[in-house]
């Protein structure tokens, strides 16, 4: 008896809402006809999730934003007084051709990396659309296992892969293939090799990501498009890039804004293999430097600041876009 | 994944106790640092080093001697230990009482102002007889803030069927060490594909500076208070040199690689020679003597056949002081080891020295020597015995140097400047160059 009645419940529901939202004269009485408590309950349901978002997120931006300005190192937190030095660490950092450098670095390898990420998700994502069913699942356990692996486990693996002495990669080419230059060869010692090595992990790691997110995204894509597009004459290529992924563009865009975050603060990786081998120091990413000044509160402040101008920086396009289409 | 797991337990506990140690530590501050107050002192021990043994002594006499307080010790793992101390020394209600740090990263605790001023306690606790380098790496403006707890000294393990089959001895000169190690290296008598006369992988600093210090030779040194890096003087470039050598002629141990578990390449048969610290004999384990027990496995039979696959990879290996330059010297090499100090947040003042007064005490010292460990007070070292694992750890220790007593040491080292600097000389680079480069480092990391 009861069951019948609850789906019809929403529906008259749904269109009840939008006519507030549109005309303006009918929200004036609604709006006046609900006590206060009822107006501010919505807003107490945020407080818990608002609270730990301003003490987790937003105090430590503060002190590192206050951190900035000041001299503060291990003796400031035994109690010594900290110095207020004005802008004199973004002074010391941004004069110092090196963290340029390293800022230089970071942006070439987020994008390298965010590039190559998406184009081999995107393919993978198109590529399940196609395969049969068997395929497609041995494919997603794969990306699953992929990506639920912990991140610490996964660079064990893959350094032990690498690793110059005993490692699996050069086993095989020095051995079956038969590249006898390959014996003991560092593939972390040399910055090029290295961030290659990083790339591979790096990609390896965040294209399942990539690959569930636009699958979802190309499932949503209406046949009856799909199947229209065939009749007039287009090719398969012509349907993916002219119909489909324009189609799912706004989930593109989200998903490369988010892989461009990600791989400019990229940390674990990066430290992991600079601690097993690499010239530390010219290797560092905007992350693992930020860790090196660690010490040094105001300097890592300074730093991790700019870290924070260069992502807006670098993701203002696409938040200014996403807001457009948010708008439209 | 077991020990970030195990740690992360520890760090619970940890947690846990220092909520309960508020009270602990309030009690103390009320009596007026009375010292004969009941509560719980905490001590922080780093790693697994001291034996069970040991922290039981420390245990039972402490609460013998204060019978309404308790002694708790918990164990820190090396690997994120200045972060952990970092945090905890700041707060007056996290603080241990009595805290092991590592030596070379002592002076940045003494010079931030972590510690409780001990001088007074000098003589007490052994004075002049103390392991000095580890006193100056405690000591900030003659304030004396931590004393040496252990050291372990670095000795050279050699493979005797290997020297055999080459035909070389025992060097007694550091020239002579660089001519053995390329002679093995060119004989390679187990045939392995990438063989080392003497295992030096590129980032072993920690090894390679004894060359450096043979020659006179400082990474840093001071100079009316400013530090500066000191590997491009005539001295250190002797050293680095000789470095260089053995990088290109004595070893095939990877660029890329650090002083970590050199033992695993000897194991292997691909390295004739090692270098660490003594207590590395336990970590030997030719194929000629394994007799394949289980590492699960407890029973008597095993721990037998276990004594006498030990008894077999000694008898195999051979162990000696690196010579120094001239014939009879030993080389001053890299001292690894601990100093201890009480946290000056810590409201357990008295208690926390009394607990000292019993480290220091004539009985606890002949312990540690009885363990492998060169004790904080050096007249109790006749007691590590008179084996030959015992004679090179004393042998090396004697004159073991260690790294500048710096307030920023411990940056250099983070930066990983060392590292660096002994893998490109791994590489080729010419020493005077990388040198000049790390010497800049280190002059603006320490200033």
């Amino acid at each position: 008896m009861s069951a019948p009645p609850a789906p019809a419940a929403p529906a008259p529901a749904a269109p009840r809402t939008p006519p507030p939202a549109t005309g303006s004269t009918a929200a004036a009485p609604l709006r006046r006809r609900r006590p206060l408590p009822a107006r501010v309950g919505p807003y107490l349901l945020l407080v818990p999730a608002l609270v730990p978002l301003a003490v987790g997120l937003g105090y430590p931006l503060v002190r590192q934003f206050v951190f900035s300005f000041q001299e503060y190192g291990l003796a400031q937190q035994f109690g010594r007084p900290a110095e207020w030095v004005g802008l004199d660490n973004y002074v010391t950092l941004l004069s110092d051709p090196y963290v340029w450098g390293v800022i230089a670095r970071s942006i070439a390898f987020c994008l390298v990396n965010a590039a190559l990420t998406m184009a081999l998700g995107i393919a993978l994502a198109v590529l399940m659309t196609k395969v049969g069913r068997a395929a497609r699942i041995t494919l997603q356990v794969g990306m699953l296992l992929a990506w639920g692996t912990p991140v610490l486990a996964t660079m064990t693996v893959w350094q032990w892969l690498f690793d110059s002495q005993y490692g699996v990669v050069n086993w095989v080419l020095a051995g079956p293939l038969g590249m006898e230059g390959q014996r003991g060869h560092s593939w972390l010692i040399e910055p090029l090799s290295f961030y290659a090595v990083a790339t591979v992990i790096v990609v390896w790691m965040s294209v399942p990501f990539v690959v569930f997110t636009v699958y979802a995204g190309l499932l949503q894509v209406p046949d009856e498009c799909m199947e229209a597009a065939q009749l007039d004459g287009a090719s398969s290529w012509q349907r993916l890039w002219r119909l489909a992924l324009p189609m799912i563009k706004p989930v593109l865009f989200v998903v490369a804004l988010l892989q461009v975050i990600w791989d400019l603060r990229v940390f674990t990786q990066i430290h992991v293999l600079q601690r097993a081998g690499a010239p530390t120091r010219e290797t560092h990413l905007l992350g693992t430097y930020i860790y090196s000044l660690s010490k040094e509160f105001s300097m890592a402040g300074a730093m991790a600041t700019i870290m924070l101008v260069i992502t807006l920086a670098l993701t203002v396009f696409y938040i200014r876009r996403m807001l457009r289409e948010d708008e439209a | 994944m077991k020990r970030v797991r195990t740690s992360g337990l520890a760090a619970l506990a940890v947690g846990m106790l220092a909520l309960t140690a508020c009270g602990g530590g309030e009690d103390a501050a009320d009596s007026g640092g009375g010292g004969e107050s009941g509560g719980e002192l905490r001590l922080w021990l780093a790693g697994s080093d001291t034996p069970q043994e040991l922290r039981d002594h420390l245990v039972e006499t402490f609460e013998a001697e204060h019978p309404d307080a308790t002694l708790v010790i918990e164990e820190q793992d090396w690997n994120g230990l200045v972060p952990r101390l970092q945090t905890a020394l700041t707060s007056e209600s996290q603080t241990p009482d009595l805290v092991e740090i590592g030596n070379t990263q002592s002076p940045t605790f003494t010079y931030a102002g972590a510690f409780s001023d001990i001088s007074d306690m000098y003589e007490e606790l052994g004075g002049d007889d103390l392991l000095q380098g580890f006193v100056d790496a405690g000591t900030v403006d003659d304030t004396l803030y931590a004393v040496p707890y252990y050291s372990g000294a670095r000795a050279v393990f050699y493979n005797k069927e290997v020297f055999a089959a080459a035909g070389v001895e025992v060097p007694t000169t550091l020239a002579e060490f660089t001519e053995v190690a390329q002679t093995l290296q060119q004989a390679n008598p187990t045939g392995a594909p990438s063989f080392s006369g003497f295992w030096l992988p590129g980032q072993d600093w920690y090894n390679g500076v004894a060359w450096l210090n043979s020659h006179g030779g400082e990474l840093a040194v001071e100079e009316d208070g400013e530090w500066t890096g000191a590997l491009s003087s005539p001295e250190s470039q002797e050293g680095l040199a000789e470095v260089q050598e053995l990088f290109t002629t004595a070893t095939s141990a990877p660029r890329d690689a650090d002083s970590n578990e050199p033992w695993i390449a000897f194991n292997n048969g691909e390295a004739a020679m090692f270098s660490a610290p003594t207590w590395a004999r336990w970590s030997i384990d030719l194929p000629a003597c394994n007799k394949g027990v289980a590492a699960d496995d407890e029973s008597e039979a095993a721990k037998a056949l276990l004594a006498e696959q030990q008894a077999c990879n000694e008898e195999k290996t051979g162990i000696f002081a690196l010579p120094g330059l001239e014939e009879g010297s030993v080389a001053p090499v890299f001292a690894g080891g601990s100093n201890i100090g009480i946290p000056a947040k810590s409201g357990n003042q008295e208690l926390a020295r009394d607990l000292l007064r019993i480290i220091f005490s004539p009985e606890y010292q002949t312990m540690l020597a009885e363990n492998g460990l060169i004790p904080g007070n050096t007249e109790y070292a006749d007691a590590l015995g008179d084996d030959v694992y015992a004679q090179a750890a004393l042998a090396a220790a004697v004159d073991a140097e260690l790294t500048p007593p710096a307030e920023k040491w411990a940056d250099v080292e983070g930066a990983r400047i060392l590292e660096d600097l002994f893998q490109e000389i791994a590489s080729g680079t010419d020493p005077a160059t990388a040198a000049a480069e790390a010497d800049q480092l280190i002059t603006d990391t320490l200033n």
